[in-house]
């Protein structure tokens, strides 16, 4: 039952997917917020692919897992910093749209 | 197979020596947080604390470096292993420079901010930490080793930008820095995701030799460019290379001055150290495949044409600005752009035609380039600093009649643009005439190599060109400082301040007059065996890919047999 079959291709197909998805709504979106769910996207999409290539492609080890889990620290500490500069910048601008700023050009 | 798992061990104490200068930042930060709980909080104090740590770090790194002289060490790594951390001569430069930077960094701190600093203990927390991931960026080969590097150097840096609560600008730049790094960062992972699942290690060394076979025989390009690109794109956004540099200018007004100092020269400095490496393993990679330096003309372009386009776009915007942290944040992307094109040199003795060799190695003139850009930049940013603080204007026109108003400050600025420039007789300029060298010396070596000779004597002329454009902005800041004088009130600099910005000044005059040659010499040194081939990653560094070794095991028995072979060549 080749259909039934879930591969390394599917897995790489669904991460690069929401890296798509990622990348998309982190050109688009102007909200502050917008844009760190985007990151956190490509980041999903990067554990997916971590965890599959360690699954399926690679022999011996569990380098991917570990570094999927890295990754998840690195989003979370991520997020911590971006979501308090987003409440200082909302603070200051009353707004967190990233085109809003406009004290800095040149 | 290397991985992360299997190779778990407990450090020994030698391993933990061999990391104590790293240890000593992660003290200092334990430090600055526990000591304002007992003796309260305190700026000045905190100030003190990191200051001395980072004299800890120094002292701690010049013991390392004196085992990793005499033993040579392959690093923080289990035996048989590919480490995790690479300690060897580059990581050791990179750390003193880095240090010595700091602790200038802290002292123009004490002179502006100790003052009005009502969270120290945080501020230094967020800067020691943003050290530390520095560090750890420049000694590392492992792909997950480095993405969480980088992130260690990054957040503390988002942070510590939009450290002034209640400032708009800053605030602005905070946000734009998080945004621009984020997406960056997370792109890179996907690369490094990609390069692992191609692999099937994270390990750089092990990489390196496998995708030049790659790009040899040109299977799989397509998906081993794009993660190269992405992965390559984190470390250019910390260089704030030319795609990537969008957050630089903003970032640098928006900061603190102190701030601004310290990111404009050590994220670049740690990200091109890091991309030094890479290219190196990729130099040794392909010499250890057998493979000649033609599959790197593509690499070698893009970075080439990576580094002009930084260059020229940061000098033509810096003539544009009348903010002076704008003005010195593009003349930053033009510098990067001068070692970015050292960078692309992808060179290695084993790559060189039969017969050939070179006299000094491209990575030993970035390095000399990177300690004469911090002590530039420092001496400027110091003037900059104490003349923002004096007038509490960040315009070009707060320097009018500087040369009048404080000659102390002027003359060591003076010296310090023109250096910036690579005019004679300043350390720029022999700085700037070792990375030229180095083209030159690549584009001959490379002459009948595709493309490549062409690509590095294109290089010149364009670096030559980016120096005449140069000359026109930081005059400006000349012009004004002894040619404009508009009455504005004399005053006296801090000495500390005149004393650190006189000294930079002063040691730029004479490195540059007497062609001092010790810190290239120096460079060159921590230039030689940048990375171990991974193979042979014991305990020796005296391999057959060590050819500029100077400093060989004095304790290794096999070495003394060949030095009593020499007396006896020579007796004989």
């Amino acid at each position: 039952m080749p259909l039934l079959e879930i591969g390394l291709m599917h897995y790489l197909i669904l991460a690069a997917a929401v890296f798509s998805c990622g990348v998309f709504v982190m050109s688009t979106k102007r909200n502050a917020i917008g844009i760190l769910i985007g990151i956190e996207l490509v980041l999903n999409a990067v554990n997916i692919n971590f965890v599959a290539f360690d699954r399926y492609q690679v022999v011996g080890g569990c380098d991917g897992q570990i570094s999927a889990v890295f990754v998840i620290v690195i989003a979370a500490a991520e997020a911590a910093v971006a979501v308090a500069i987003c409440m200082n910048l909302y603070k200051n601008l009353n707004t967190i749209d990233v085109d809003r700023g406009d004290s800095l050009h040149g | 197979m290397d991985t992360l798992l299997q190779n778990f061990w407990t450090p020994t104490s030698t391993d933990l020596f061999w990391f104590s200068p790293e240890l000593a930042l992660v003290g200092t930060i334990v430090m600055l947080l526990v000591v304002p709980i007992i003796m309260g909080k305190s700026a000045r104090t905190s100030g003190r604390i990191a200051l001395f740590g980072t004299v800890a770090t120094i002292v701690l790194t010049l013991r390392v470096a004196g085992v990793v002289q005499t033993q040579g060490i392959s690093g923080l790594a289990p035996p048989a292993a590919a480490g995790m951390l690479i300690l060897d001569n580059l990581a050791i430069y990179f750390k003193i420079v880095l240090m010595l930077f700091m602790a200038g960094i802290i002292g123009l701190w004490f002179i502006g901010s100790a003052e009005k600093e009502r969270n120290g203990p945080e501020f230094f927390v967020i800067f020691a930490g943003s050290a530390l991931g520095m560090v750890l960026m420049a000694g590392t080969l492992n792909l997950l080793m480095m993405a969480i590097a980088i992130e260690m150097a990054s957040l503390p840096s988002y942070a510590i930008v939009g450290f002034k609560k209640r400032n708009r600008a800053a605030a602005e730049a905070s946000l734009k820095y998080v945004v621009f790094g984020g997406i960056s960062a997370a792109i890179m992972l996907y690369g490094i995701s990609l390069l692992y699942g191609i692999f099937g290690t994270l390990n750089f060394a092990h990489i390196a030799p496998r995708a030049a076979v790659m790009l040899h025989e040109g299977q799989n390009t397509l998906i081993l460019g794009f993660a190269l690109i992405c992965t390559l794109g984190g470390i250019l956004f910390k260089i704030a290379a030319v795609p990537f540099h969008f957050w630089c200018p903003d970032v640098f007004e928006g900061a603190k001055i102190e701030v601004t100092a310290w990111l404009s020269v050590s994220s670049k400095a740690a990200a091109i150290v890091l991309l030094l490496r890479l290219v190196d393993a990729f130099s040794v990679g392909a010499v250890s495949e057998g493979l000649s330096a033609a599959i790197f003309n593509n690499l070698a372009l893009g970075l080439a044409i990576i580094a002009a386009i930084t260059c020229t776009w940061g000098n033509f915007a810096a003539y544009r600005q009348r903010n002076i942290k704008r003005l010195l944040a593009y003349s930053s992307i033009a510098h990067a752009g001068y070692m970015l094109m050292a960078c692309s040199i992808f060179m290695h003795p084993g790559l060189l035609g039969a017969g050939y060799s070179i006299g000094q190695s491209p990575m030993g003139a970035v390095l000399v380039y990177i300690m004469l850009y911090a002590i530039m930049n420092l001496g400027v940013f110091a003037v900059a600093a104490m003349v923002i603080w004096q007038t509490g204007s960040e315009d070009i026109d707060a320097f009018n009649g500087l040369g009048r108003r404080s000659a102390w400050l002027a003359v060591p600025m003076l010296f310090c643009l023109v250096s910036l420039v690579g005019l004679p007789p300043f350390a720029g300029f022999i700085g700037k005439y070792w990375l030229l060298l180095a083209l030159g010396e690549a584009g001959t070596a490379y002459a009948s190599v595709q493309s490549l000779g062409t690509i590095y004597w294109t290089l010149i002329v364009i670096a030559g060109t980016n120096t005449l454009i140069s000359l026109f902005f930081y005059f400006r800041i000349i012009k004004a400082m002894f040619l404009t004088d508009d009455g504005q009130p004399a005053f006296t600099p801090s000495i500390t301040g005149a004393t650190m910005a006189n000294l930079c000044g002063i040691a730029l005059l004479v490195m540059g007059v007497f062609y001092i040659q010790q810190p290239r010499d120096m460079a060159e040194k921590y230039a030689t065996h940048l990375f171990q081939p991974a193979a042979a990653m014991t305990h020796t560094m005296t391999t057959t890919q060590d050819v500029y070794n100077e400093k060989p095991n004095a304790a290794d028995p096999d070495f003394r047999l060949t030095t009593i072979d020499h007396e006896q060549e020579g007796a004989q």
